[in-house]
């Protein structure tokens, strides 16, 4: 390089200082809303993934809410809620009010999976590369994807509910624990959509979500609360399911729908495990989020 | 005074045990187009990559448009568009949708001028709100160009443009990109391995092959380094190189599979003395090279730039891309 231009290229360098490209919080800001977007555009364009968010919720309700259907109500109460607990025998009023926070805690775990397929997706076409090739980082690539599939999880939520409301649910605690549940949800969702993009960020395998989605989501979605009450299992089940943060979600939303009252310290929990998988997965992703 | 638009010492990529790229030195100014042309595998890809951030430098350094791509990557990705050898756009949103995001992406405030303007120039403005997955490979192409351009960059890297097309899509794609250098005062450097495409269309072309640069020039100053033609030969029963090196104006033979590769010095003279000397029923395959990058490349490498044998698997992937892009 000749002197002026090395002169030059000083002093664009000190000029770019201030307008660092990787600093910028407006800026990158953008990248996210771009990239965000795109997942929900691309998603919902998908008239399939249309139906199978309306039709899902139905499914379970339907069929594994159904399971109990010939066992009579005072017989349920006691499996539901054990024979010393007269709080809980008064406000069970069928297995699908017992289910439904449960099981929309559960589907919050497998959403995760979407997001880890459409990046590998995205790698597999190139796209990662035309994103990659902008001044756009792998960390902001990795949260937006990471939030644009826990988005689209929490479009389960209303239609789950209309679906209970159908089966005869009704709930009448107040809209604060609502939109309390609702976040918790929504947390839960973040934190394992987060958790698969971490654990696939280096992969290309179009296979490997569903692996990992089969190791992580089974074991997850029955050392939980979500399906049944805890106290019926063995204890080594009963140490997983507390450390599960599907049982703080399926807790917290039996509270709101069952007993009417709220749980600060589960949406705690909730929140700590959605900003610790975050804050490592950012860690993770900005290092191997592979470009192909 | 003008700042080169690629400035690269001694580049060097190594994965594993393959050397791709081996101490490659590549000064662009800014304005042209440059080409580097070489056969599939040669390392045209790689120093894309190298020079773009996408891949980690082993060795050496690189310097587009004045930014180290090493130490600020990011400076330097605000300043370069690129467009992919497969045509890479997200066909489940609109080409206004495209542009959309590539702004969003590269954080530029009043694009919405740009690339209206930018859609007339490609004739894509009425198909704006049309999904890009129905475009055609031409379309697809113009707005793979459209989003390189849409940030003002100063240099756009175009890995292989022409790939797959047919000979008229070529030929288009070929003006194209002239205007848009000539146009948007844009340096461009396109990797290819159609010796026409890089005669036709660079104003400099570095020669490849295993990772080194083996020449580098005007396409008239690579032709004329080489003051000689070339035929292949292939007989059966081989010659010996002896009976070659009689026939005359050979100036060496060197065996090429299992023919031979003679330099000459005026390919009509040599073939007519072939036709006498040695019996027409045993010649089994000839070829005449004029003067021409492939015979500058047949010169310097013994070897084919555009040997077709390397090539099946890279265009089956390369259809099938296509096929899965166009799904």
């Amino acid at each position: 390089m000749t002197p002026a231009a090395a002169e030059e290229a000083a002093e664009r360098r000190v000029l770019g200082w201030w307008g660092r490209p990787g600093g910028d919080w407006v800026a990158q800001g953008r990248q996210f809303w771009g990239l965000y977007a795109r997942e929900l555009l691309k998603t919902f364009r998908n008239p399939w993934v249309i139906v199978i968010t309306l039709v899902q919720p139905f499914m379970w309700l339907a069929f594994f809410g159904a399971s109990f259907e010939n066992v009579p109500l005072a017989e349920l109460k006691q499996l539901l809620c054990g024979l010393s607990n007269p709080g809980c025998q008064a406000a069970v009023t069928s297995y699908v009010q017992f289910l439904l926070p449960g099981v929309l805690a559960t589907s919050m775990l497998s959403i995760g999976m979407f997001g880890a397929m459409s990046t590998i997706q995205d790698k597999r076409f190139g796209f990662m590369k035309r994103i990659l090739l902008t001044p756009t980082s792998r960390a902001t690539v990795y949260l937006a994807k990471a939030l644009g599939a826990a988005t689209r999880g929490l479009v389960q939520i209303p239609v789950m509910i209309a679906a209970a409301y159908a089966f005869g649910v009704t709930i009448s605690a107040p809209a604060w624990m609502w939109g309390g549940w609702i976040a918790g949800l929504a947390l839960l969702g973040i934190g394992f959509s987060a958790l698969f993009l971490a654990i696939t960020a280096s992969s290309t395998d179009w296979q490997t979500p569903g692996v990992i989605a089969n190791f992580i989501t089974m074991p997850l979605m029955f050392a939980s609360g979500a399906l049944f009450p805890t106290a019926n299992y063995p204890s080594w089940m009963q140490t997983i399911a507390e450390g599960n943060p599907v049982t703080y979600a399926a807790l917290l939303g039996r509270d709101v729908v069952v007993y009417h009252t709220f749980s600060a310290v589960d949406l705690g929990y909730l929140a700590l495990f959605a900003a610790a998988i975050l804050l490592i997965g950012t860690i993770v992703a900005s290092r191997y989020l592979k470009a192909e | 005074m003008t700042l080169a638009a690629i400035d690269a010492t001694g580049l060097t990529k190594v994965y594993g045990r393959l050397t791709a790229v081996d101490h490659v030195d590549l000064k662009v100014s800014a304005g042209g187009v440059f080409g580097l042309l070489g056969p599939n595998g040669a390392g045209k890809t790689t120093i894309i990559k190298l020079l773009t951030g996408l891949s980690d430098i082993t060795e050496g350094s690189a310097y587009v448009a004045g930014f180290d791509v090493r130490r600020q990557p990011m400076h330097a990705k605000q300043r370069i568009g690129w467009v992919a050898a497969e045509v890479i756009l997200d066909d489940d949103l609109s080409a206004w949708e495209n542009l959309w995001l590539q702004a969003q992406l590269q954080r530029i405030s009043g694009w919405t001028d740009r690339a209206r303007s930018l859609l007339r120039y490609f004739d894509l403005d009425d198909r704006r709100s049309d999904r890009v997955g129905g475009f055609s490979t031409g379309m697809r192409k113009k707005l793979e160009i459209a989003l390189a351009l849409l940030h003002q960059p100063e240099v756009i890297f175009m890995d292989e443009p022409t790939i797959g097309l047919d000979a008229n899509t070529r030929r288009m794609l070929w003006e194209m990109i002239r205007g848009v250098n000539r146009e948007f005062q844009v340096t461009v450097l396109l990797t290819s391995h159609y010796i026409e495409e890089a005669d036709a269309l660079c104003d400099h072309v570095a020669i490849i092959d295993h990772g080194r640069f083996v020449a580098q020039g005007t396409p008239d100053e690579l032709k004329a380094r080489v003051r000689a033609e070339f035929i292949e030969l292939e007989t059966r029963p081989p010659l010996a190189e002896a009976e070659l090196l009689a026939l005359p104006g050979v100036q060496s033979a060197r065996s090429q599979g299992s023919g031979w590769l003679l330099r000459v010095a005026s390919a009509d003279e040599t073939l007519a003395a072939i036709l006498t000397r040695v019996d027409p029923r045993t010649i089994h395959r000839v070829n005449v090279e004029r003067p021409s990058l492939e015979s500058v490349f047949i010169d310097l490498t013994g070897s084919r730039i555009d040997s077709t044998a390397g090539e099946v698997p890279d265009y089956r992937k390369f259809y099938a891309n296509l096929r899965r892009a166009q799904r």
